[in-house]
């Protein structure tokens, strides 16, 4: 009878609490949003299965062994960790809180004496310090995505990289935003938290992943939820604000043919972004260091074969411990939280507020140009690529059926990636740096 | 940190913030201008010869050969297949 107990008190069903069925709940949510409705399922396959995972009770996979320590161990060994800790035993969440604030030296102790007490870091948070906490995945993939970038339309119309940089607006109002409700008493976040947050805007996966990283581990989760599920409902967010804030007219707006542009320009970008990042800006050189690399190998044609492997096999393989990282990120206690309701909220509103300023900065930037340009290529300027792209072609069909805006979109498109990164260093120095 | 410090320090990064990315993206604009006028200033005619051996012979651009363009073709093949599984599930 006592072995049939001990069964029972081992068991998942005895050990559920109600934050890890609602977060298992919310991972099914994903992987239906996924699989059924296409839902950027690249990503949210991998994070919402790591999120039914790291909500398994008793397995603790997505905890330290510290952390497991403290959840799961007997009374003597608790206070062995407190006074290695040199915190009261009172509650599981102390001893954590105190783990976490303790100098580096006493956490080494504990984590040896949860080591002697038998106890391991769970899998997926093995992956996410691999991948996540030590910036590697979210580099690595952006190398990918340098590599499966085309320069091309940017570089026969530089000017779009305006675009791209008006569409960064979005960022910076939600960081205001955020910092809104928080005056106000509804939410509390602080500047970094906040900066992590209005990075959503910049409508792209790895750059947010590596911002919030770095300024607001804790919110990981919630931030690349968010700005995974609304790139993936780009299609149905841009186009009411696109139609709204231009008239009929622009939108027939044809843009002359773009210009051939040498495969000797494609591989001096690269090296000029290079340069200018390392002159200005040393807090973006990490993203677009690794942005320029994957797309110098692809230019330079010389090494396809690296370039191959970086925009297919080993991005893929990122993807996958990338995604698996983020979903360690939904267990229910850092995920069930007021807070999460706000940036998924404040997350939208980045994204329309970046559509609508490239939308406007188009319009200001027709006015004053020689070429005309089609205002509808302005909401291509928030990254999410491509789809931001086909977003403004297809708006630009539905008013001129012989009006391809595709490729003129691309160069906005592939600006956004840029103007986001450079957005991202500029917020990492201003809070981590001061 | 009282509320309207809160409020200064994100209006700062945000005139910080959008005011650099302009002036980043400016300079960026200038000096590819630059670049790609004395890029196409050194490389009169055939700006293919030296290329390498199995180069196509026009240039590899987005707008003056759709066909051969890895980014296009991956959105219209994306898009295609994307139209039939709309239409598969309607």
């Amino acid at each position: 009878m006592d072995k049939l107990l001990s069964l029972w008190y081992g068991s998942g069903i005895y050990n559920l609490t109600f934050g890890q069925t609602t977060m298992i709940v919310i991972g099914f949510l994903l992987l239906y949003l996924a699989i059924r409705r296409n839902f950027e399922p690249l990503l949210l396959v991998p994070i919402g299965f790591g999120g039914i995972v790291a909500n398994i009770p008793e397995a603790g996979l997505a905890y330290s062994a510290v952390e497991q320590m403290a959840n799961m161990a007997s009374n003597a060994q608790l206070a062995e960790l407190a006074s290695v800790l040199g915190a009261p035993v009172e509650s599981a969440k102390q001893l954590i809180t105190a783990y976490h604030n303790a100098p580096s030296a006493v956490q080494a102790a504990a984590e040896h004496l949860a080591a002697d007490s038998g106890y391991n870091n769970g899998m997926l948070y093995q992956f996410y310090n691999v991948a996540i906490a030590s910036g590697v995945a979210p580099l690595v993939i952006f190398m990918g995505v340098g590599a499966m970038t085309d320069f091309g339309p940017l570089l026969a119309n530089p000017k779009t990289l305006f675009l791209g940089a008006a569409a960064q607006f979005g960022i910076f109002t939600t960081v205001i935003g955020a910092l809104a409700l928080t005056s106000f008493g509804l939410m509390d976040f602080s500047v970094a938290q906040a900066a992590a947050i209005g990075i959503i805007g910049g409508a792209d996966g790895p750059t947010a992943i590596y911002v919030s990283s770095m300024l607001a581990p804790e919110l990981l989760g919630a931030i690349a939820v968010a700005a995974y599920s609304y790139m993936a409902l780009v299609p149905l967010i841009q186009p009411p604000i696109m139609r709204a804030l231009t008239t009929e007219q622009e939108r027939q707006i044809e843009m002359s043919q773009l210009r051939p542009v040498s495969q000797r320009e494609k591989i001096i970008f690269p090296l000029v972004l290079l340069v200018l990042v390392a002159l200005l800006l040393p807090d973006a050189a990490p993203l677009l260091g690794m942005f320029c690399f994957g797309n110098l190998m692809r230019e330079c044609g010389v090494v396809d074969r690296l370039s191959d492997t970086a925009q297919n096999a080993l991005i893929n393989t990122v993807t996958i411990f990338l995604g698996l990282s983020v979903g360690s990120k939904l267990v229910a206690d850092k995920f069930l939280q007021a807070e999460t309701l706000g940036i998924l909220a404040l997350g939208i509103v980045a994204f329309c507020v970046g559509t609508a300023a490239g939308v406007l900065m188009a319009k200001l930037l027709n006015r004053f140009s020689s070429t005309p340009i089609n205002p509808l290529i302005g909401s291509a300027g928030v990254s999410a690529v491509p789809m931001a792209a086909r977003v403004s072609n297809k708006v630009g069909l539905e008013a001129n059926p012989h009006n391809f805006l595709l490729m003129h979109a691309m160069g906005p498109n592939v600006a956004g990636v840029i103007g986001s990164a450079v957005a991202a260093g500029v917020m990492i120095k201003y809070v981590t740096g001061g | 940190m009282s509320s309207a410090d809160l409020m200064g320090e994100g209006l700062n990064l945000m005139l910080f913030g959008m005011g650099f990315v302009f002036v980043f993206l400016t300079m960026l604009v200038i000096v590819t201008s630059f670049m790609s006028r004395i890029v196409q200033a050194t490389q009169p005619e055939q700006p293919q010869t030296t290329g390498g051996n199995n180069m196509p012979a026009t240039p590899i651009t987005g707008a003056a050969d759709p066909a051969s363009d890895p980014v296009l073709l991956g959105i219209i093949g994306d898009a295609i297949k994307q139209h039939r599984i709309k239409q598969g599930r309607s």
